[in-house]
């Protein structure tokens, strides 16, 4: 039958003729990438991922304790921006940087290097500038604005940071969403959207800070695992041979350590750090990158375009990375955004299980103080778990929206 | 009259575009002859026949028009001998059924993936025979089974009917394919190109086979090709088809020979055989100087191989130690002096492929050296190799996957310029590589494209271009034009036959196809099994073959007697 699926592959090809007119000197990654988002499932994840970055990088904005301005004796000043740390200033540079160097043309190897420096260079300089104060008090904000020492202030939407525990506001620290009283039992000032944990702290203001911990730790940790991957999938597949078999056997090792266990002894035993986390779930999920790395490259390695590419006496960088690298790339970002995806819930269980960090919130140690608490609290349930299972769902509708457009059979069959 | 097209249109849904694949064409085919339907790719051809048979999924076509009527004899089985006319393109699905298999067969292309792996090729038979013929117990069917395999001249059928297809090579394949589209007794035979996969040798024997049960069964066979040859052995009446349109229709002896269209007179003037009639003719009115192999015999060869053995280890087992050699090429001694153009024949699997590979050193050598310009170049190291790359360049089959997808026209031309420091400066490059594009025949402005916008043969010109850009000396053509359409093949042939006068370069012409060879080559060597076994003058090998592989090889090809 294989006859037949190519005769009407060349019969349509008049068909395609026309669309390939329009597509001119559009590049693959470019055609991939339409063809993946003019999905509407890809769309939506996409558009999720969007909000969550923005929310993310500007989550000192939209939600803050600290005023965003104030006038206090006609002098103004941001409160906002003097407890800002070295973190949010970083995220704020490279947030500004990618969206520049998206409507920017140069080469992608280039803005990848811009990209890190730019991340470097904020970091260090805000190492130098920048001297958060030590001490917080979120309270003294709201007693001077009762006692009307301000000329005027403007809020953050969200006027509550994460760690603003307002105990004794109402009767116990547990308000239902927009149902918050005072200690009297009147209704307050204050408006929860998505009410209060039981130490009065405010759930969306946590969950707006917890977001950069699942994206960080999707991205992080996913990228360390690709990059361990590519190198040593590549190597394999373009080698064979003996380096194959050795790096086989790697594989094999890594692959039969169970990640959350050694997570749970790491963290039982060592320090709670975002990071350790981030380089143990990378260092333990590469040997699936290295596995389709390798594949595709000796794949690719039979292609008549490589060996075309040995013929002219290219260096073996440039075939590498030059020729089949962007080839076999396809099926590796596929599996990364499955990687996010999974990333992201095996940190969600690590904190769930009460192991995650002390003191930061994150999405899955809100799930667990919803479990903890004796009544049942559906606004602690239902909103963190919402916003990981959406995103969890957007990366996995990304990923699989790219494997349909890379996959040229799949293609053919719906065309 | 067994078939009746009448206006047949269908048109294949492609996302939002139509594709007319058959734009109304009508024939007729009468019982007991061979149709033959022949067209280049994309003509439609197999598109016909799919439609013929019902065998395009629902949902990606239609048909607007048009009636194929089919007289179907005997499908109850009952002996009656009543013929009905039915309307296939309105049949209900259940009588579809009884009638395809059972009173129109079809073989398809590829044998080695038209036969289920799983299933031995018994079973296979004995299931197309129980479907239609409910009433028949097994061993009725497993002793018709063995007949059909017998009929179609497998070695110990009796044997070979419990065997799984990978047992058996692609021509068995094919016959067994055969054996049971025949099994139930067809009236028609749709054979899509079933030879096209095939050596010279197994596709003289499949077709023979084919003609001899035609004889005998009476049954009438729609043979679908692209191949001259072949039609001129096969075929009763043809038809020529372009752009989903018959252009003309009439017995073998018209068509070939008082061709009316003009589109079959440039499909006849294009076959390799007519270019030669063509060039010898010219040669008659101008003679040229004789080629330059003759006047430069003194010279040292070009390229000198001696005792060259490329060997694949089979490995086996746990350790897997290596048990036995696959002898891609094995012991080839061969001088190619400067300049001239050497063809190397050989059929599918005999090493010519390798050997060529080789040559480049892009497989090592298990024995044996290589010599260019008298430098042994066998234990080169990858970086000592560099500066003879330069010199040397191949051009390969597939023109699909002969360029890198992901580059511009343009990187894929000036990367091997910068490594090799031609040109000062990457605009300078680029002013060469565009020339060099304009040589090929293509425009310059393809530069800034992508691979997948151009047709294929189009992309063998860029990778001729790309063989031409680091101005070698010596050329490796792997298959370059099997891929292609007779009519794009003789545009690609004449353009490297320009080449080489212009250049004076040395080609190695690796290919299947006999009539290519006359055409192109001054000498020829045939290889089987991994050795040489001739090597000689084309005109001399082809008109008085010394060996009797060669003599075999010759005769199975089919020709066109014009």
């Amino acid at each position: 039958m294989s006859h037949k699926a190519e005769a009407m592959a060349t019969e349509t090809t008049q068909a395609e003729e026309q669309q390939s007119e329009q597509a001119a000197n559009r590049s693959y990654a470019a055609q991939v990438l339409r063809e993946a988002f003019t999905q509407w499932g890809a769309r939506f994840g996409l558009f999720w991922i969007a909000v969550l970055a923005a929310v993310a990088v500007f989550a000192p904005m939209l939600a803050n304790s600290h005023p965003l301005l104030v006038s206090e004796n006609s002098i103004i000043s941001s409160p906002m921006l003097r407890y800002m740390t070295i973190g949010d200033f970083t995220l704020l540079a490279i947030f500004f940087t990618v969206v520049i160097l998206l409507f920017v043309r140069i080469r992608f190897y280039k803005k990848v290097i811009t990209l890190f420096a730019t991340g470097l260079i904020t970091t260090i300089i805000a190492f130098m500038l920048v001297s958060p104060p030590q001490l917080t008090v979120y309270d003294q904000y709201r007693a001077k604005q009762a006692a009307g020492d301000y000329d005027w202030v403007i809020h953050a939407p969200i006027p509550y940071s994460p760690k603003d525990y307002i105990r004794d506001a109402g009767d116990t620290g547990l308000e239902a969403p927009l149902k918050a009283v005072t200690a009297t039992g009147d209704v307050a000032l204050r408006t929860h959207w998505f009410g209060t944990e039981e130490n009065g702290s405010d759930v969306l203001s946590r969950m707006i800070h917890a977001s950069r911990i699942a994206l960080g730790i999707g991205f992080v940790a996913t990228g360390i695992a690709m990059l361990i991957g590519i190198i040593i999938g590549g190597l394999m597949g373009f080698f064979s041979g003996a380096i194959d078999m050795i790096g086989m056997r790697l594989v094999e090792i890594f692959e039969a350590v169970p990640t959350l266990f050694l997570l749970l002894t790491f963290v039982a035993f060592f320090d709670r750090s975002l990071y350790v986390m981030m380089v143990i779930i990378g260092i333990t999920s590469w040997p699936g990158y290295a596995r389709f790395v390798r594949a595709e490259f000796l794949r690719l390695r039979q292609q008549e375009f490589v060996q075309a590419a040995t013929a002219c006496g290219l260096p073996l960088r440039s075939i590498l990375f030059r020729h089949m690298l962007p080839n076999g790339i396809a099926p590796i970002l596929v599996a990364a955004s499955f990687g996010v995806a999974s990333a992201i819930l095996a940190e969600a269980t690590l904190s769930f299980l009460g192991l995650g960090l002390v003191d930061d919130p994150s999405w899955g140690q809100m799930l667990n103080q919803a479990v903890q608490s004796s009544t049942f609290n559906w606004w602690m349930a239902l909103f963190p778990g919402g916003a990981i299972f959406l995103t969890v769902f957007a990366y996995n509708l990304m990923g699989e929206a790219l494997r349909d457009a890379i996959d040229p059979n799949l293609k053919k069959s719906a065309g | 009259m067994l078939l009746q097209v009448e206006n047949l249109k269908t048109h294949l849904r492609a996302g939002k575009n139509i594709v007319k694949a058959v734009d109304g064409i009508s024939f007729h085919i009468d019982r007991g002859e061979i149709f033959c339907l022949v067209g280049e790719s994309g003509s439609g051809k197999s598109i016909t026949a799919l439609s013929v048979i019902q065998l395009i999924p629902q949902d990606i076509c239609s048909h607007p028009d048009g009636r194929v009527f089919f007289q179907c004899g005997d499908l109850n089985g009952n002996g009656s001998g009543e013929r009905e006319t039915l309307d296939m393109l309105t049949l209900a699905e259940d009588k579809k059924r009884q009638v395809c298999g059972a009173r129109i067969a079809m073989i398809f292309q590829e044998p080695m993936t038209s036969l289920n792996p799983v299933f031995t090729i018994g079973d296979q038979i004995i299931e197309v025979l129980q479907i239609h013929w409910p009433e028949m117990n097994d061993e009725e069917a497993r002793r018709r089974a063995i007949a059909a395999l017998e009929q179609v001249q497998i070695p110990n059928p009796e044997v070979r009917v419990d065997e799984y297809p990978h047992r058996l090579s692609g021509g068995q394949r094919q016959r067994v394919m055969i054996a049971m589209a025949m099994a139930c007794e067809p009236d028609l035979l749709i054979a899509d190109e079933p030879t096209t996969a095939l050596d010279v040798t197994v596709q003289a024997e499949i077709l023979r086979l084919m003609k001899a049960l035609q004889a005998r069964t009476g049954m009438s066979i729609l043979f679908i090709t692209h191949d001259f040859g072949v039609v001129a052995k096969m075929a009763d009446r043809v038809a020529v088809m372009r752009r989903g349109k018959i252009v003309e229709t009439g017995t073998l002896d018209q068509v070939l020979h008082q061709p009316q269209h003009d589109y079959t007179k440039q499909l006849l003037a294009a076959l390799p055989e007519n270019l030669k009639r063509q060039r010898d003719l010219q040669l008659v009115e101008s003679p040229l100087p004789k080629a330059t192999s003759e006047n430069k015999i003194d010279e040292p060869p070009l390229i000198d191989l001696q005792q060259l053995e490329v060997y694949f280890p089979i490995k086996k087992g746990l350790f897997r130690h290596t048990v036995d050699h696959v002898k891609a090429v094995d012991g080839v001694d061969l001088k190619i002096p400067k300049g001239q153009l050497l063809a190397l024949v050989g059929e599918s699997g005999c090493g010519k492929t390798t050997l060529g590979r080789a040559i480049l050193r892009l497989v090592d050598a298990t024995a044996g050296t290589i010599s260019f310009k008298q430098q042994n170049i066998t234990q080169l190291q990858r970086k000592e190799m560099i500066p003879f790359r330069r010199d040397m360049q191949i051009i390969f089959q597939d023109p699909m996957s002969s360029l890198n997808p992901r580059m511009t026209i343009v990187s894929t031309l000036i990367e091997p310029m910068a490594v090799h420091g031609i040109g000062e400066s990457k605009d300078e490059r680029i002013e060469i590589a565009r020339q060099i594009l304009q040589r090929v025949q293509l425009d310059g402005d393809h530069l800034w494209r992508y691979p997948h916008e151009f047709s294929g043969g189009q992309r063998q010109r860029i990778g001729l271009a790309r063989a031409l850009v680091l101005n070698p000396q010596f050329i490796v053509c792997d298959e370059v034009t099997s891929a292609l359409d007779v009519s794009v093949q003789a545009e690609v042939l004449q353009l490297l036959m320009e080449l080489r006068a212009e250049k004076n370069l040395t080609l190695l012409f690796i290919t299947h196809d006999i009539s290519v060879v006359e055409y192109v080559s001054d000498e020829m060597a045939v290889m089987h099994g991994g050795k040489i076994v001739e090597r000689g003058p084309t005109d001399d090998i082809c008109r008085n073959p010394q060996q009797e592989y060669t003599q075999n090889l010759l005769s199975a090809v089919p020709r066109l007697v014009l």
